[in-house]
């Protein structure tokens, strides 16, 4: 394992720069990749540096990052979203995921896609929440929403964005359809690529290969087999129609995840929405779209107080945490944060990544004078002319 | 050509890219080159960047394409726009613009400086149009118009801003004057650069070398192709000849060249049934606005009134849906689709196209948007500074 402690990795940067060493091109490229010309994957984190901190120097602080959202309490004002195909970058997956955030005192989304069943990673973590897309179909849905009931599952997260698949092109450069399908035949111009990483492929194979998706089984209680993830999310966007559907079969909050547009912020708290995830999933769907933070402000003036806002996209530092709970997030999702840990170094990659967001979150809300979540506020940022996008 | 699948060819950037390692640099920068700095050519791409979706999420999506401009059904809101000198991208030039429009169900423009004649490109797609310089006088355009007529052509787009040539400074390094001149001397510096590219030679001497330009017929003959800086000399349409233009062709007129509201409003008044928003993708006047950011105040002033074409920096089926939120009625692709002709012929073409089909189709799925109706402005935002009015 690398070493991730500081001088190594300093900031979350570090870890990616780890990451990219360590992950053939074609799954640190899933990971690391969005949409078309990867416009608002940029704005995404560009976006952040446009906020500017207004401090209240010379106070007294020893802040308390402590936040409930959900009815759930989290020690930080952050979660760990899901990531599809998550024990590609390491096989230890979504069980480092779960475990880091339970050291970390929050939560864990597991994916739809994710490669190992939830009753093997919920023991690890009791902050558990699940992410549901329709791939396989309603009954396949029905069948995970019933085990996520019985789990105890905190919140179901339903995602809104994928009506297709984003058009992300370094996937087809890489062969990721053909490396994710069951022919040998048209992978081999892709493998001299990844023996280059004989350790991540050593790993890879000793785990068995690309896993089946556990979470999404048929009739015959088999997982469905992993496929690309353009095949993979052709039928499984969730649809406002399927709300009704769903408040049926689960009793427990329920998070839209995908909202851009403060009409659609509004139709989800119509819809009875618990929260929603203000999201562009990475810049990984549409291009073009705005960077979350700028369209935060807006949806943050319909909603707040309606339900609980989460933000996602872009999040790499600390301070990129503050400023989004300053306009108006009740916390935030990290993603890629804690993934490029994850494909780093495993278990002590998330717990390093999750460590710097930490500190670097504690470290801000010192210099900006803010004892609590709740005193991070708007009066603490200033955007400039044009930031916002309603 | 399988070369032309993903993912060898993913997008229209990927067709450029082989184009370029296609075609000799006179060749490729005649088609990719722009006026004097490129300022404009440059801000017609970039201007698209600075145009925000706003999806509507969670909608059922199953986008409908289709549309209809000028009395034209279009099985998608784009059209294969005028380019002079096809040919010499690739031998089968203007035929295979047209014959791969007709495989995408859409319409196909013909450029006067064309290589093929009227007839040969009318039978490979019933949804053509006739673009307009005044090449070889009034006479010989009047001829071009009756052939177009009697074919059955969908209408002219009658181009306004073409003055004189622009000033491509590619054209002049390469020595495109020379090259396309009679006398062999001045040829000599440039040769070896073209002889570097030998299948793109073979091809060409095998189509006979420099075509003529069948399309501009005089009373001695069909015109010989000449640089297009000469080409472009006294071949300017002004208003005033829109009335003769008028007397000569009863069919739809579209002016193609429009920059401003106030031409736009001029182009209805003199009875335009179209206009085509357009900087001649940045090889005119440099240092005009991106034609993206002219088209909120041009909508503004003649939507309704006129068709509204737009024309400048596709390169993606996104762009097609932002063209059309704001606007537009429908698009012109021009080098998107002359990448792939000169990089593999039909079927490069072919590829161009599905490559934008897709993407608008993806495009529209993601924004929730089922017809080409439904792309309006509510579905974008503007980066502030973005009009130019």
């Amino acid at each position: 394992m690398p070493n991730v402690a500081s001088p190594h990795a300093v900031n979350i940067a570090d870890l990616r720069a780890a990451a990219k060493r360590r992950l053939p091109r074609a799954v640190f490229d899933y990971l690391d990749g969005t949409a078309d010309d990867g416009v608002t994957g940029r704005d995404n984190i560009s976006a952040f540096s446009e906020v500017v901190f207004q401090p209240r120097q010379a106070v007294m602080t020893a802040p308390d990052m402590a936040t409930q959202v959900l009815g759930v309490d989290l020690n930080v004002p952050f979660l760990l979203t899901p990531i599809g195909y998550c024990r590609l970058l390491h096989p230890r997956g979504d069980y480092a995921a779960a475990a880091a955030a339970k050291r970390a005192g929050t939560g864990f989304i597991m994916a739809t896609g994710a490669g190992t069943a939830m009753e093997d990673v919920a023991p690890l973590n009791d902050k558990f929440f699940y992410q549901v897309y329709k791939i396989g179909g309603h009954a396949c849905a029905e069948r995970a929403i019933a085990r996520a009931q019985k789990l105890g599952v905190k919140a179901l997260f339903l995602t809104i964005d994928t009506p297709v698949s984003g058009n992300r092109e370094r996937d087809p450069r890489n062969g990721m359809g053909a490396l994710m399908g069951r022919k040998w035949l048209p992978k081999i111009p892709y493998v001299p690529e990844i023996m280059r990483h004989p350790r991540w492929l050593a790993r890879f194979l000793a785990d068995g290969g690309t896993p089946a998706m556990p979470n999404v089984r048929g009739a015959d209680g088999k997982a469905l087999p992993a496929v690309d993830v353009a095949d993979a999310l052709a039928q499984a966007n969730i649809l406002w129609d399927d709300l009704a559907w769903i408040r049926k079969l689960w009793n427990g909050p329920i998070v839209i995840k995908g909202v851009m547009t403060a009409a659609d912020a509004r139709r989800a708290v119509e819809a009875g929405a618990d929260g929603i995830v203000v999201s562009n999933h990475g810049g990984r769907q549409l291009d073009c779209v705005a960077a979350t933070l700028r369209v935060l402000p807006g949806i943050a003036e319909a909603v707040k107080g309606k339900t609980t806002i989460f933000l996602d996209s872009g999040i790499r530092r600390g301070a990129d945490i503050a400023k989004a709970i300053c306009l108006g997030a009740d916390a935030v999702l990290v993603g890629r944060a804690y993934a490029y840990g994850l494909a780093a170094a495993g278990d002590a990659g998330v717990d390093r990544a999750l460590e710097i967001l930490t500190a670097d979150l504690f470290r801000s809300m010192k210099l900006l004078g803010a004892a609590t979540v709740a005193d991070l506020k708007p009066e603490l940022v200033r955007l400039p002319a044009g930031f916002r996008v309603d | 050509m399988s070369k032309l699948a993903s993912p060898h060819i993913v997008n229209i950037a990927d067709l450029r890219a082989l184009a370029r390692k296609r075609l000799p640099n006179a060749a490729f920068d005649y088609l990719d080159g722009a006026a004097e700095g490129e300022v404009t050519a440059r801000d017609n791409i970039a201007a698209f960047s600075e145009v925000i979706f706003k999806p509507r999420q969670a909608v059922m999506t199953n986008p409908d394409l289709a549309t209809r401009v000028l009395g034209v059904d279009l099985a998608v809101p784009f059209i294969l726009s005028p380019i002079g000198y096809s040919r010499m991208l690739h031998p089968r030039g203007e035929l295979a613009g047209a014959g791969g429009a007709k495989r995408a169900g859409t319409g196909y423009i013909l450029s006067t400086i064309s290589g093929h004649p009227l007839e040969k490109v009318r039978e490979q797609n019933d949804k053509v149009f006739f673009q307009v310089y005044l090449m070889g006088g009034r006479e010989a355009t009047k001829r071009a118009f009756a052939r177009a007529k009697a074919l059955g052509y969908k209408g002219l787009f009658v181009t306004i801003d073409t003055a004189v040539a622009g000033m491509r400074e590619r054209d002049y390094r390469n020595g495109m004057g020379p090259l396309m001149a009679k006398s062999l001397l001045p040829k000599l510096p440039y040769l070896p650069e073209i002889l570097s590219h030998p299948r793109w030679l073979a091809r060409f001497l095998l189509d006979g070398g420099m075509p003529g330009l069948p399309n501009v017929v005089t009373d001695t003959g069909p015109l010989a192709a000449t640089d297009v800086g000469r080409a472009l000399e006294n071949a300017h349409v002004c208003w005033d000849d829109l009335k003769w233009i008028r007397e000569a062709w009863d069919g739809p007129i579209v002016i193609k060249g429009v920059m401003s509201a106030d031409d736009a409003q001029r182009a209805v008044d003199e009875g335009a049934d179209g206009i085509v928003v357009s900087n001649h993708a940045g090889r005119q006047l440099d240092g005009v606005a991106g034609s993206l950011r002219v088209l909120p105040g041009i909508v503004e002033r003649v939507k309704g009134k006129t068709t509204i074409i737009f024309d400048g920096g596709i390169r993606r089926g996104g762009d097609i849906a932002k063209a059309l939120c704001l606007g537009a009625d429908a698009v012109l692709v021009g080098r998107a689709y002359a990448y792939g002709m000169a990089a593999a012929g039909d079927a490069g073409v072919d590829r161009a196209l599905e490559i934008l089909r897709a993407d608008l189709v993806r495009t529209m799925k993601l924004l929730g948007a089922n017809t080409v109706g439904e792309l309006t402005p509510a579905l974008v935002a503007l980066k502030p500074g973005f009009r130019i009015d």
